[in-house]
């Protein structure tokens, strides 16, 4: 075999693609809908949030809960996942005073929250799929109640198994 | 040139026959009126004589004041119905004709006009024939009889242009967006450059209206360029067509088509273009091909017709020889069959990434329109920096141990965009490698078939009686025959295609010569020199008019839309409306430098101008008296041709003598009311 005459290599990092939900305002405007859009008082509690989240994810989720919804809450739905991109986010969003903590467990959105969420809803190009399953579940099909009902079949799952 | 002679309206009311006469000269007129004595009725009815009250922001007579459709008021105070009214105007280019509308009548539409043929208004001949015309119905601009504007247009020696509509057609410039550019309305015709232009749907109608009137060439080479590309759409059509023709050949001949590009592009080696065969598993040409089978069949016909007996032997041979054949055959079809499935399945894969890409785009996009939008709000997050710390968070939402740098979004989207086209080219290969080895299975199949049949026909013989003669042959020589046929009139329509497409190349090559003949920039010598002409005029005449608001040096004439622009610094080679940075009364004086410039131009050149300007009240924004003056002045120069000014002058004597001062015109008075009763 030749002997390969490099005296020296460097390596230059470059900077890699990242999906857009791990981008900081892509993921709060979500959240911003999302209060706006699916939540009465414009306020919910964090798994609620993680629910969406996730479902904004891809088709595929966003199909499962329509369908899970459609069937009158009838299809095997009951897991979905969690991501602490989100739990940044809102961080992040709690800071810019776009969303608030209320009684220490819910988010709400603010006066600004608001104001953005007016600028998204005027361009009709932006999220318009997301926009469609948002306004689509609404306000009252996924409760808070709701969301407590299905994590208690969490933990039957879990001493089930 | 359109010179307006003579203007009468005639009103008949409930208390007797009312109306105005008023006669032009050459040169400057000044139609002096008070506030609401009827200056603008006067105006508005020489626009609504020439059918132009598109200019007002209508059609017909709505856009008529009331003082000629409703009620008279005469004098201050009393009124009095009107039953019928017209309006005469006569006008002159080298004959004189005079246009009779009207306003109100219960006998006669507002679209119809009559057109006399000689001076009804100034002359002594009350009989002069007339004939009936009709202005803005469906044909009033291209009915060559009956058509008003059509008449009006020949009467100017106006040979109105072509430009293309929004839909991609042709169509003649209309005579009504003509006229913004030498009769400017008080209301809204001094907001901006063409501000009464009626829309058509034409495309760059501005600078279209500019061209003709300073009869520039750069309007022919426009439309040549639009021919060129309309006839170079008609060749790729032709293209597709012969491209498919080919390929359809080349199919029912079993072949494939090589050396044709789906493209159009000039060919230089026609030779190149051939279907190919497949023969022994080797690609040759169709002519070469079918030349074996002619060479194949004379050799046979050669031959005695022998009898199945003395074939025993050969048929043995050859019936071994055919099942190899047959296995190879079959072998190939077997290992073939399944790639093309993997093929398939892979192209299935393509397609997901396709698609999972494309949705990725899409909430790219959105991140990078809700990151601009986070600006506005404005929350810290959209300029990557912590709204808590301050310090950098690298527009990411993983945890800040890991230490990667990801994209700018920006960078993000067009990395995406790259990946998505880099997919389209693997799906394209992907779809014509599939393509060609299901033509390749079929082509395995067809043979599959035609070694069956032999296998079986020789079986056949070897069982027959041994004196018969040999079907066998006498059916080879019988199928050959048939084949070279066949492909002999393949060949035959392929030349045929040939000589299309050769035509259609050299087509392609002429057009294409002359697309490279164009010039870069459609203005020829003649042109620049207008241009130039117009810049000069029209900064020497801001100078005149003391505009102010930018240095002249930085104002220009476009070359795209020849409307004037300013640079934003000196220096720097950044233009734009000279609108935003003039103050109210100087973007006034650029109106006045801008029309009359043209006016100039024109002059000089001798060119398609009606040598007619019609201002209304032009002395807008409070501009000073000294500064009209030199408007009018500059107005009154133009002793060959007709300037008409509707104007005040602020309802003062005073200010009207300062105005006029020493100045060669006509002065028309409109006295108390415009329309008076006629005794």
């Amino acid at each position: 075999m030749e002997e390969l005459l490099i005296k020296k290599l460097s390596f230059t990092k470059k900077p890699i693609p990242l999906p857009a939900e791990y981008r900081p305002m892509y993921k709060i405007a979500l959240i911003v809908m999302i209060l706006k859009v699916c939540c009465r008082g414009e306020s919910c509690n964090l798994l609620k949030l993680h629910l969406f989240s996730w479902a904004l994810a891809s088709e595929k989720n966003m199909k499962e809960l329509h369908d899970y919804v459609t069937s009158n809450f009838k299809t095997d739905f009951s897991v979905w996942g969690i991501e602490p991109a989100l739990n940044r986010a809102l961080q992040l969003a709690v800071a810019e005073n776009i969303c608030d903590i209320v009684n220490g467990k819910n988010y709400k959105l603010t006066e600004k929250g608001n104001k953005f969420y007016e600028m998204i809803k005027a361009d009709m190009e932006l999220f318009e799929v997301e926009k469609t399953f948002l306004t689509f579940i609404g306000k009252s099909h996924i409760t808070d109640s709701r969301i407590t009902s299905m994590t208690q079949k969490w933990n039957l799952f879990y001493v089930e198994n | 040139m359109l010179k307006i002679r003579a203007i009468k309206l005639e009103v008949n009311t409930t208390s007797g026959l009312f109306g105005a006469n008023y006669e032009f000269t050459n040169g400057l007129n000044i139609i002096r009126g008070d506030n609401s004595t009827g200056k603008s009725s006067l105006f508005q009815s020489i626009l609504y004589g020439l059918g132009f009250e598109e200019l007002l922001g209508g059609k017909n007579e709505k856009t008529m004041q009331s003082a000629l459709k409703d009620q008279v008021e005469f004098p201050d105070g009393k009124f009095h119905s009107i039953n019928q009214s017209f309006v005469y105007l006569e006008i002159e280019n080298k004959e004189i004709v005079t246009i009779k509308r009207s306003i109100t009548s219960d006998a006669r539409k507002a679209q119809l006009v009559d057109v006399y043929s000689g001076a009804l208004l100034t002359g002594s001949d009350e009989t002069l024939p007339s004939r009936p015309m009709f202005v803005h119905d469906k044909g009033g601009a291209s009915d060559d009889i009956y058509g008003f504007h059509v008449f009006l247009s020949e009467f100017l020696n106006w040979n109105l242009p072509e430009v293309v509509t929004t839909k991609g057609e042709l169509s003649h410039l209309y005579l009504q967006q003509i006229a913004p550019a030498f009769i400017v309305e008080q209301k809204s015709g001094w907001s901006d450059f063409f501000a009464t232009l009626p829309y058509y749907a034409m495309r760059n109608t501005e600078s279209r209206v500019v061209e003709f009137l300073l009869d520039m060439d750069v309007f022919e080479n426009e439309k040549r360029k639009q021919q060129l590309s309309s006839n170079k759409q008609q060749i790729t059509n032709r293209w597709n067509g012969l491209f498919f023709q080919f390929n359809k050949l080349a199919e029912k001949s079993g072949g494939t088509l090589r050396g044709l590009e789906q493209n159009p592009s000039i060919i230089n080696s026609f030779g190149s273009i051939y279907i190919s065969m497949l023969k022994d598993e080797k690609e040759i040409a169709i002519t070469d091909f079918n030349e074996q089978q002619k060479a194949e069949l004379t050799q046979l016909e050669k031959q005695q017709t022998t009898t199945v007996g003395t074939n025993i032997n050969k048929n043995e041979e050859v019936l071994k020889k055919l099942t190899d054949k047959l296995n190879q055959l079959s072998l190939n079809y077997e290992m073939l069959s399944p790639e093309v499935n993997y093929d398939k399945e892979k192209l299935k894969q393509y397609t997901k990434q396709l698609e999972a890409v494309q949705e990725d785009l899409r909430k790219n996009k959105g991140a990078l329109k809700v990151k601009s939008l986070g600006h506005q709000l404005p929350a810290e997050t959209a300029s990557d920096s912590c709204p808590t710390c301050h310090q950098g968070i690298k527009d990411s939402l993983l945890p800040s141990e890991i230490k990667q740098t990801p994209m700018r979004i920006e960078d993000n989207v067009s990395f995406l965009v790259a990946q998505h086209k880099m997919i389209e080219v693997y799906i394209e290969g992907q779809e014509k490698i599939i393509r060609e080895k299901e033509k390749k299975l079929v082509t395995y199949q067809n043979q599959l078939t035609e070694a069956r049949q032999e296998i079986r026909d020789t079986k056949k013989e070897l069982v027959q009686d041994e004196r018969l003669p040999s079907v066998l042959e006498i059916e080879k020589r019988l199928n050959l025959k048939k084949k070279v046929e066949f492909f002999s009139k393949v060949i035959e329509d392929f030349a045929q295609l040939m000589e299309e497409l050769k035509a259609l190349s050299k087509e392609l090559e002429r057009l294409l010569s002359k697309e490279k003949d164009l010039p870069k920039d459609f203005f020829s010598v003649e042109d620049r020199k207008k241009l130039a002409l117009l810049q000069e005029n029209f900064i020497a005449l801001l100078r005149k008019f003391n505009y102010q608001s930018k240095p002249f040096e930085a104002i220009r004439i476009s070359n795209d839309n020849y409307l004037p622009v300013a640079q934003k610094m000196v220096g720097e080679q950044l233009f734009y409306n000279i609108k935003f940075d003039s103050s109210a009364s100087d973007f006034i004086r650029c109106l006045w430098s801008y029309y009359t410039s043209i006016f100039k131009t024109s002059i000089a050149f001798q060119t398609n101008h009606p040598m007619l300007l019609i201002f209304d009240e032009p002395k807008q924004q409070d501009m000073a008296i000294g500064n009209f003056k030199s408007f009018l002045s500059e107005l009154s120069q133009f002793k060959e041709q007709q300037v008409l000014v509707f104007a005040s002058f602020e309802n003062s004597d005073d200010s009207f003598k300062e105005a006029t001062h020493g100045l060669k015109f006509s002065l028309n008075r409109i006295e108390e009311k415009l329309i008076k009763p006629i005794s």
